[in-house]
């Protein structure tokens, strides 16, 4: 029976709230007003002999104190295995000090880093004196990070960009800045920008579904319409994204927690707006919501890992989503995507199991900011870089295949005004989507990518 | 005519903050019944992560346009006060009130000194956002989008957020004083990237 279906019937008659579990995370469950929080950028692909230090920036001051150097005394200590099981190996993290940020930091062994499927590793902080602890990634030895080696890597140069050169889409939605019917709503920019339509997504028959945050209203646009039907949802008004699953299921990712809870909430409603069910996630700030092979996931940070929302059908607790997260994002073909930005340099790996089937390395004279999307088209992978220099920005669609690059192309920005961080594409069958918006309103534009 | 900018900016900024506890509307009484005037205190030095551990301590707490005061409890204590007016008095900073005590500034732009800032200190500081941008006082520069890191900022003509990490996908966790519905925290962000934003830092870091 599909996840989806259970989903309904377990849950109809009334919202189930999943609330925070008591298992360690990332905010330290202290009183109000301590800060013990560690911030740890994950080395997801490495190459063959690179060496890898890992580091942790710690940040500890004891709750009253009013000066931000009246420092807390940390340590800590680092999980390490080859993976493919076994038991980890314990190292001590050392104390440094990085252009005045203090770091709790490691050196990975070369045999790690050569051997052929990479190493997996946790770490466990303490605040000195006591019983304050972290686990970074929060899912600790059930869910460790997993960094892989890549050793067949293709090299693709994407070369420099023009900012000039913007391939036009179809367009197939559009709505005006208003607050009338057929409008998307536009959050005042007087204090703090320009906020609006703050996500999208599109399903198989070409439905266009804006998530107009402002309204409370998912506006849908069925294939060729040229207004959109409303769908009233039951949200908090702020910047959110938005996954429709293949049963028509609405899934909603509030960026900001309630009072007293670590993440903020999924919502999922029925295609009429009916609010199904709500489950709290694991971590302060997940970034975007999908719908995998096994239901509803959500890409977390601090930890980056993506975490499941439900399992079987039912929504799963915080601690549950800890234990449960994955390194890359899970493929509806049964791997992972894996993406690594470094600088100028994108290393991206498509897995199945514990194998890297498929990796690249891609290069650009143009510094890359954000990955929009990294996803498969049969063996080729999608990806979508920003771009950018000091006063200018784009989108760069690239197609990757066992050759190197299959198609690649730019877009325009269309960033007038801010939606949710990763809300900018979705990839249905062979288009590509983009939610766009200029001073007059917010659209969306199909890309027909040309591969077969 | 960057003292002349900065005399304008602080003019438009005590103008809106002249306004508050005159507010009829609203009624909050966050800003009357917490906050206070008192002298900042100069300090030597500050680290990076001595600012991100000011700022955290605002994270979870609420957003005032033209404000900056508020406590440590981990909750809007002026919650759904209207968007966009400064004169409710409701708990939090904005964003460049939250940077300018994050980063310990003083209200006299020529002075690159630190000032360390009581929470519940009343204060919002000279410049806006936009101010920030342009690398506005004495301690302001602007640096690269590529050059920066953990508690630099990126701002906008609008807004101004402070990195706090990075994330492996490129883009940033970035602490800022967010809006009404937001209140101050930590979230994913696309700043960078964006030609909106330029990059701003903060200059004599102890390191």
């Amino acid at each position: 029976m599909p996840i989806a279906v259970l989903l309904v019937g377990i849950s109809v008659s009334a919202a189930a709230i999943v609330v925070g579990g008591a298992a360690l995370a990332q905010r330290s469950p202290l009183v109000p007003g301590a800060v013990f929080e560690a911030t740890h950028l994950p080395p997801l692909l490495v190459l063959p002999g690179e060496p890898v230090q890992l580091t942790y920036d710690v940040d500890c001051l004891a709750e009253g104190v009013d000066d931000a150097e009246a420092r807390c005394g940390v340590a800590g200590s680092l999980y390490l295995r080859a993976r493919g099981g076994g038991d980890f190996e314990k190292l001590p993290l050392q104390q440094a000090d990085a252009r005045g940020v203090r770091q709790l930091t490691a050196s990975v062994p070369d045999s790690f880093v050569v051997a052929a499927h990479g190493f997996d590793y946790y770490a466990e902080l303490e605040r000195v004196g006591t019983n304050d602890r972290l686990l970074v990634p929060p899912g600790g030895e059930a869910a460790p990070y997993q960094s892989r080696v890549l050793s067949n890597a293709i090299d693709v140069n994407i070369g420099a960009a023009d900012f000039s050169a913007h391939r036009r889409g179809a367009r197939v939605a559009s709505a005006r800045w208003g607050d009338d019917t057929a409008s998307v709503g536009l959050e005042p920019g007087r204090s703090a920008g320009h906020l609006g339509a703050s996500a999208f997504d599109v399903d198989e028959a070409g439905t266009v579904f804006v998530l107009d945050q402002v309204h409370r209203r998912v506006l849908r646009w069925a294939r060729g319409a040229r207004l959109p039907a409303r769908v009233p949802i039951s949200v908090d008004g702020g910047l959110a994204d938005l996954a429709v699953s293949d049963d028509g299921s609405l899934y909603v990712l509030e960026s900001v927690a309630r009072p007293g809870h670590a993440g903020p909430l999924v919502r999922r409603f029925d295609e009429t707006g009916r609010e199904l069910d709500v489950v709290e996630t694991a971590e302060r700030s997940p970034s975007q919501i999908r719908v995998g092979p096994n239901g509803p996931m959500v890409l977390e940070h601090p930890s980056h890992q993506w975490t499941p929302m439900a399992l079987d059908g039912y929504p799963l607790p915080p601690n549950e989503q800890r234990r449960r997260a994955t390194t890359g994002r899970p493929l509806r073909s049964g791997g992972e995507a894996i993406v690594l930005r470094t600088g100028n340099e994108l290393r991206i790996a498509v897995t199945s199991g514990d194998h890297i089937v498929r990796s690249w390395r891609l290069t650009s004279a143009t510094p890359l900011a954000e990955v929009q999307l990294a996803e498969a088209i049969g063996p080729r992978l999608v990806v979508v870089v920003r771009t950018f220099t000091e006063s200018a920005d784009e989108f760069r669609v690239v197609v990757l295949d066992q050759h190197g690059i299959a198609q690649q192309f730019s877009v325009a920005s269309a960033d007038w005004a801010e939606t949710a961080p990763l809300s900018r594409f979705r990839l249905v069958g062979r288009s590509l989507y983009q939610l766009g918006s200029n001073a007059t309103g917010a659209f969306v534009d199909r890309y027909d990518l040309e591969v077969r | 005519m960057r003292r002349a900018r900065g005399f304008v900016v602080t003019f438009v900024v005590a103008a809106i903050l002249g306004t508050v506890g005159t507010a009829a509307a609203y009624h909050t009484r966050f800003v009357a019944d917490n906050c206070n005037y008192a002298a900042s205190t100069p300090t030597s030095y500050i680290t990076r992560d001595g600012s991100a551990a000011v700022a955290l301590r605002a994270r979870y707490e609420g957003y005032q346009w033209a404000g900056g005061c508020w406590n440590d409890n981990d909750r809007d204590d002026s919650p759904n006060d209207p968007r966009e007016d400064p004169a409710t008095g409701g708990e939090g900073g904005d964003c460049s009130g939250f940077t300018f005590k994050v980063w310990r500034e003083s209200l006299d732009q020529s002075s690159a000194g630190f000032e360390q800032w009581g929470l519940l200190r009343y204060v919002h500081g000279p410049y806006t956002a936009a101010a920030f941008k342009a690398g506005t006082g004495a301690p302001n520069v602007t640096v690269s989008k590529t050059a920066l890191i953990k508690m630099d900022a990126l701002a906008s003509d609008t807004h101004i957020g402070l990195i706090y990490a990075a994330n492996p996908d490129g883009t940033d966790q970035i602490i800022e004083a967010k809006g009404e519905d937001y209140g101050t925290g930590v979230w994913t962000r696309t700043y960078r990237g964006s030609s909106s934003y330029s990059g701003v830092r903060r200059t004599g870091w102890s390191s």
